[in-house]
């Protein structure tokens, strides 16, 4: 009896619609968000992970009304995340339904926002997102949806922002994002082994095996993946019951 | 008949209301003591500190009204409405729960094994240790959805209604009377969690 390891399916959504990029990039439209989660959370999800990848201000109201839809319909964790700024920002995506905020970027130019975030709402819906590229010493964080490298590294900055009160790290290898080559255990396994939060691997999820290994390899709490639930080739079911086989403690 | 959900000024309660809307319940937030006027429920959803809670509890005068209402009708407490119906809690010695049950909040051991984590954060396993209506339809060691630090680890047999393990053993369900409190979400806990709710706007005292 313990903790059971999360499957989180990820929906990247601009101006309302399902995308999905590779490496950052090449964005192809991929349906309904509200849709997609209500099957997610049939077929099994244990969370939701909404990011709203290009989140310009113009489209904020879009953003919040996709948000209130699938609040409305899905009653397990639901993340949001993409162009979150202040603590305004992060009532006002609690208010509208998510359970969970993710900050990326935000973080690294104004890394108070964590700390007041968490003490005005609890560290429990703060998830600090990074991106983050092998520099062939370790790993270089990067912020704007991958575009600007920044001089911290990933271990040392998940560090900080644990201590400034985040309640999960949402890890994303932009190596592995989009390869469908497994995740990056290494990066992984650095973090998992000096945290005390949670944290959650995504970047790289291409088959079973690739989400055992993530768990068990790199010792990650949840895992998150978007095109391989959203494209049907692998089910969340499906993971699970290999999981359970693998003598992980999972929810079905 | 309307349920009133507590908003005591610093917990997100739109999940909850959400949650008792899709099951068709129509609810009222609870905010000062004249709103407890009308209800036929209520329902105390709750994060963050006891400490703040029970401050903010006395700072909007609801503790005498809520007291009352803890007698007089059904009443669901999730998570930080778990602990507040406890004396106090290690979290924030001095503040006074509500007093319900005698015993105290605690804080989860130190682990020896650096894989479990605090806060208890995702879904695990409620093992029924004693029937009760709200349970109805819902199997033992089902799992639900937990966000917390500190928990109830002592408390009189008969008012526990669940365990759950993380690290160690804690009360997961508690109860007496006309009482019902859960330290996990049943708002976020899917079907199993909708099924609590629907049994708790079933429940009758």
């Amino acid at each position: 009896m313990s903790v059971t390891i999360r499957i989180i399916p990820c929906l990247d959504v601009r101006n309302g619609r399902v995308v999905k990029g590779i490496n950052f990039e090449d964005i192809v439209d991929a349906g309904d968000p509200a849709e997609a989660a209500k099957r997610y959370d049939i077929e099994g999800a244990d969370e939701i992970c909404m990011l709203d990848i290009d989140a310009s201000y113009e489209a904020r109201s879009t953003t919040l009304d996709t948000v209130e839809k699938i609040a409305n319909q899905v009653f397990i964790p639901f993340t949001v995340g993409g162009g979150i700024k202040s603590v305004k920002d992060v009532e006002v995506l609690l208010r509208s339904g998510a359970d969970k905020v993710s900050i990326n970027t935000s973080a690294i130019i104004n890394p108070k926002l964590i700390e007041e975030a968490s003490k005005e709402f609890g560290s429990q819906c703060i998830v600090v997102a990074i991106d983050a590229k092998f520099n062939g010493k370790n790993w270089s964080v990067y912020t704007h949806g991958g575009k600007n490298k920044t001089e911290l590294d990933a271990l040392s900055w998940s560090k900080n922002v644990e201590q400034l009160g985040a309640g999960e790290i949402l890890m994303t290898s932009m190596d592995k994002d989009g390869t469908k080559s497994g995740f990056d255990n290494n990066l992984n396994e650095t973090l998992a082994n000096n945290l005390n939060i949670p944290l959650i691997a995504s970047g790289g999820a291409g088959e079973l095996n690739h989400l055992v290994d993530a768990i068990k390899i790199g010792k990650a709490d949840a895992v998150l993946a978007a095109s391989i639930f959203h494209y049907k080739e692998i089910s969340i079911r499906k993971v699970k019951e290999v999981l359970k086989r693998e003598s992980l403690d999972i929810r079905l | 008949m309307k349920v009133g959900v507590i908003d005591y000024g610093a917990s997100n309660i739109f999940s909850v209301v959400r949650a008792l809307n899709s099951l068709g319940a129509s609810t009222k937030i609870v905010k000062t003591p004249e709103d407890f006027k009308n209800i036929d429920k209520l329902v105390f959803p709750g994060q963050g500190s006891m400490g703040s809670c029970s401050k903010k509890l006395s700072e909007n005068n609801l503790r005498d009204s809520l007291i009352d209402a803890l007698n007089n009708f059904p009443f669901l407490g999730i998570c930080l409405g778990l602990q507040i119906l406890f004396s106090e809690s290690e979290e924030s010695e001095g503040e006074k729960g509500l007093n319900i049950f005698s015993e105290k909040i605690e804080k989860f051991s130190e682990f020896e094994d650096k894989t479990l984590k605090i806060p208890h954060m995702g879904w695990n396993q409620v093992e029924i240790s004693q029937n009760h209506f709200l349970f109805k339809s819902i199997k033992s060691n089902e799992n639900f959805y937990f966000v917390h630090s500190f928990a109830s680890k002592e408390a009189n047999q008969n008012e526990i209604f669940s365990k759950t393990f993380h690290g160690e053993i804690f009360n997961s369900a508690v109860g007496k009377d006309n009482i019902f409190a859960t330290q996990f979400h049943p708002e976020k806990s899917g079907k199993s969690g909708l099924m609590i709710l629907k049994n708790f706007l079933d429940w009758k005292i």
